[in-house]
């Protein structure tokens, strides 16, 4: 193709666009971010210099560690809620079930809806006074067992937990379905011929032949616990009393509501260290137990 | 591999159906419940409704603007992805069949994307768009969901289009074709199926939007559906079973829209993950 005339100038005329347009939407506002970080700035007045001080200032802050805290609780819910649900239901599925593909259709309908939607919809579960939940425990004489699912502190962060396992165990599912689905027969049969069946072969075989996808799972899983944001802004809005902000919200109520422009991209360079810095994590450990 | 024992039909059944229920119960639970009227509701929750409200959902659809929304939805969400795929698919090209210099560097930046939470980039934006003077407008919205979803289109249809023999358009040259022709008559045709694939998660992605249309939308008139739920049942907070009726209006499009397309739906939503 080289021998194209005016080759270079067509590649660049095909990329110059996309390339314009996601640079500068996506890639010059993370540097941006870093730049504002540094300084304070109402977005009215004029910008001062305050080097690190909105760094120190969050990180002295309680109520940004109470974010962090819940941004490690939705975290852990999805590393233990969503992966191994999704794994297990995956499992079920690839034994070649009648109805299999009716339940699949079913398990990934969540992830299609949009996360308002999903947010609104528990919304309404979890509401005190009219709600699926309080009702279905006063329908089946269980009353005491009724809460303020979303307003109550013991309980509002597991409330917004299941409707976060709701929302996206079923995109695991589908993704380890496809994995188990890659998996040549062979391998099953010999395994089948060595004697290793049912739950056997499914720890000594299975799950090791897909360890590379359930590890992109976890880094996956991983790096979406830290952009949560409909969900929670919605349910709760980070209450009550911040019980249930997490990092996101927090940088939006500072940017947005406070008018913070540099401690709210300050607050959005530490998501985006701290994400990456769990996931280099989690790849070294990984990593270990290869070697 | 046929032989199953009983006991493991009955516990993967069990399981199974179970995890089905608690899948359908919140949906049908508002589904059923958007046809009563409130009274009815609030004496019981879980009764079939006597006699069928579709005033709520004429009520809903005019309270809650849904025509407006729906509007703005369609187009933002539209517009966006055709620029999307156009321009991805361009770039995927060039990226997939030439060789020079940046080649590596272009691909990669393009990667980058998808490891960038957009929380990260908020704020700049925000500031960008008001530089602009174009927060408040359709432009502010279908801006970034371009930008954003050119990686995962990059990712797919270059992947796809690098799979294509080496003398896929060599008769194109021989005819005297341009790179541009090539692209257009050759190459784009045979990527079909990675473009429908690229197509309906846009449109997803899009269609289900939040963030940025919360921060870059202030006026009713521009606000798209999700935002316009949100903002709906934060107001209308009196009838629960109004609150329903537009929920429901809202989720019928997107579930025919699923189980209409759900192959490459989920085919597209569990590629990257897969290849790894």
């Amino acid at each position: 193709m080289q021998t194209l005339k005016g080759t270079k100038l067509a590649i660049f005329f095909g990329l110059f666009p996309a390339l314009l347009i996601y640079l500068g939407i996506a890639i010059v506002p993370i540097g941006l971010s870093l730049y504002y970080s540094v300084m304070n700035w109402n977005g009215i007045g004029s910008m001062t210099f305050v080097g690190i001080d909105n760094y120190v200032q969050i990180l002295s802050n309680s109520t940004f560690w109470l974010s962090v805290k819940n941004n490690v609780i939705i975290m852990v819910t999805g590393l233990i809620g969503q992966l191994p649900l999704g794994l297990l239901l995956a499992i079920l599925l690839n034994r070649g079930l009648k109805g299999s593909g009716f339940f699949r259709t079913i398990g990934f309908m969540p992830v299609v809806i949009s996360s308002v939607m999903v947010s609104l919809i528990w919304g309404m579960i979890y509401n005190t006074e009219y709600g699926m939940l309080n009702n279905l425990l006063g329908f089946i004489g269980l009353e005491g067992w009724q809460q303020n699912w979303l307003g109550d502190v013991k309980w509002s962060m597991l409330s917004i937990s299941i409707a976060y396992i709701w929302q996206n165990c079923g995109l695991y599912m589908v993704i380890f379905l496809a994995a188990l689905q890659n998996i040549p027969d062979e391998v099953n049969e010999a395994a089948e011929l060595d004697g290793a069946t049912g739950f056997k072969r499914t720890m000594r075989i299975t799950i090791p032949m897909i360890r590379s996808t359930i590890m992109v799972c976890v880094v996956y899983s991983i790096s979406n616990s830290f952009r949560v944001f409909d969900l929670i802004q919605i349910l709760t809005g980070g209450g009550p009393a911040h019980q249930t902000e997490v990092m996101t919200i927090y940088m939006y109520n500072s940017a947005f509501m406070n008018m913070r422009y540099g401690y709210g991209s300050a607050v959005s360079i530490l998501i985006l260290l701290f994400s990456l810095v769990v996931i280099t994590l989690i790849n070294r450990l990984a990593g270990e137990k290869d070697a | 591999m046929k032989k199953k024992s009983g006991l493991f039909q009955l516990f993967a059944y069990t399981f199974l159906s179970l995890f089905a229920i608690m899948n359908i119960v919140p949906l049908f639970w508002m589904v059923v419940n958007s046809f009563k009227k409130e009274q009815e509701y609030a004496a019981n929750p879980f009764s079939l409704p006597t006699d069928f409200q579709f005033s709520n959902y004429v009520e809903a659809w005019k309270v809650a603007n849904m025509d407006v929304y729906f509007f703005n939805s369609i187009l933002v969400t539209l517009v966006s992805l055709i620029v999307t795929v156009l321009l991805g698919a361009l770039a995927a090209y060039f990226l997939s069949r030439f060789q020079f210099k940046l080649r590596g560097l272009t691909y990669s930046l393009f990667l980058l994307g998808m490891l960038v939470p957009i929380h990260a980039t908020l704020i700049p934006i925000f500031l960008i768009m008001q530089k602009l003077h174009l927060i408040d407008t359709y432009f502010s919205l279908i801006l970034p969901y371009t930008a954003f979803h050119l990686s995962l289109t990059v990712f797919i249809l270059e992947g796809f289009m690098r799979g294509f023999p080496k003398d896929l358009e060599e008769s194109g040259v021989v005819d005297g074709a341009g790179i541009y022709r090539i692209f257009w008559s050759i190459i784009l045709p045979i990527t079909r199926p990675a473009l429908a694939t690229v197509i309906i998660l846009n449109f997803i992605y899009n269609w289900n939007e939040y963030l940025f249309a919360l921060v870059l939308i202030t006026s009713s008139e521009l606000k798209t559906l999700p935002l316009g739920l949100a903002n709906f049942v934060g107001i209308e907070t009196a009838s629960l079973t109004l609150q329903m009726a537009a929920l429901t209006i809202a989720l019928i499009p997107i579930i025919i829209f699923y189980l209409l397309l759900q192959k490459q739906l989920v085919a597209g939503m569990t590629a990257g993950a897969v290849k790894g």
